[in-house]
């Protein structure tokens, strides 16, 4: 899957936690999830969850831990996606 | 005030250094070194400060727990008798639940005797760093600072921490909505991973679930009311998941939670 495609996912996805919209429509790659989308901590783990269901793959723990940006997110589910 | 003798058979204390784990190990000397000192400068305190903060609580606030003496017998025979990695969880309504919860468990006299009994706890960061006298008691007082709302790396840190110290054989206390009960309820849908997390990855743990509520505890607070009393409920359950990565520990932490619910139904329901 292209990047773009799951940039557009990924963003979506992100939609119903974000809780600054203007940040939201302004996301990039560089974006930090927790600071910059004003996503809350706790349902962090409801977004990798999501992103589990949407693109079929599993994260573990470690991973999780690394996504900090939606870029990282991005990254990582290419990667799992292969 | 009430005081039961420790177990007899507890777990004798050692001031040598926590044994090293993997996971530390790989981390460097500070990984086993900090804790192992924060233990031992915090065992040094403990005859002045366990007493102290018991006292406070007893003679200042004029709290006391109905039921202790069963929590305290059960708490000193699993320290006891299996050394598997013990975590308590609680349900959180008010700012010194761990101490409460810690006394519910095991009179000043035994955790000073039996250091190992007195929890670990993991109270807000930015609480502790708020004056240096909450910095030193935190010290003392067998404190892991984790910063809520942080980034799950750094909260990661903390809880590898924490599963060092339990499979050191100490015992954390966690309290799985990660935060006090807004609605003054447990929410099962405040789900902090950490619990999970931590379950899973140590294997073979233990989680001794604990309900405690004052009886003139409406809703959260900072402090419970001078001179309420307290109920404290306990159940041990062992939980387990067929799942795998973040699923898993959201599993094992829902688990938890869904234990602490059940025995909030079963407080309200025997409350006159």
């Amino acid at each position: 899957m292209p990047e773009h495609k799951i940039l557009e996912k990924v963003v979506e996805i992100l939609k119903p936690y974000a809780k600054d919209a203007d940040a939201l429509a302004k996301v990039s790659l560089e974006t930090n999830i927790l600071s910059g989308l004003k996503v809350n901590s706790a349902r962090l783990v409801d977004v990798v969850l999501a992103f589990e269901d949407a693109f079929g793959i599993e994260v573990a723990d470690e991973d999780a831990d690394r996504v900090e940006t939606v870029g990282d997110a991005v990254r990582l589910i290419e990667a799992k996606l292969g | 005030m009430e005081v039961s003798a420790p177990g007899p058979g507890l777990v004798a204390e050692a001031m040598a250094p926590l044994p090293d784990s993997s996971a530390s190990a790989a981390r460097g000397g500070r990984g086993r070194w900090a804790p192992a000192l924060q233990r031992a400068v915090g065992r040094l305190a403990a005859p002045v400060c366990v007493p102290l903060a018991t006292l406070v609580m007893r003679f200042g606030f004029r709290w006391r727990i109905r039921n202790a003496a069963d929590s305290r017998a059960l708490y000193a025979s699993l320290l006891r008798e299996d050394p598997r990695p013990l975590l308590v969880a609680a349900n959180h309504l008010t700012m010194v639940d761990s101490a409460l919860i810690a006394w519910g468990l095991g009179s000043a006299g035994s955790h000073v005797v039996h250091y190992r009994g007195l929890p670990w706890n993991v109270p807000e960061q930015s609480r502790v760093e708020s004056s240096w006298l909450w910095r030193v008691l935190a010290y003392l007082m067998k404190c892991v600072p984790i910063p809520r709302g942080g980034e799950r790396r750094v909260v990661a840190q903390v809880l590898e921490r924490l599963g060092h110290l339990m499979r050191c054989g100490e015992v954390v206390l966690m309290f799985p909505e990660g935060g006090r009960s807004r609605s003054g309820r447990v929410d099962a849908e405040s789900i902090a991973q950490g619990v999970g997390r931590l379950i899973k990855e140590l294997g073979d743990c233990r989680v001794l679930c604990v309900y405690l509520r004052g009886d003139a505890q409406r809703t959260w607070s900072n402090l419970p009311a001078v001179g309420d009393t307290f109920t404290i409920a306990t159940r041990l359950v062992e939980p387990r998941s067929a799942l795998r990565g973040v699923r898993a520990s959201r599993d094992l932490a829902s688990q938890v939670l869904g234990h602490l619910a059940e025995m909030e139904r079963a407080y309200w329901a025997g409350r006159p």
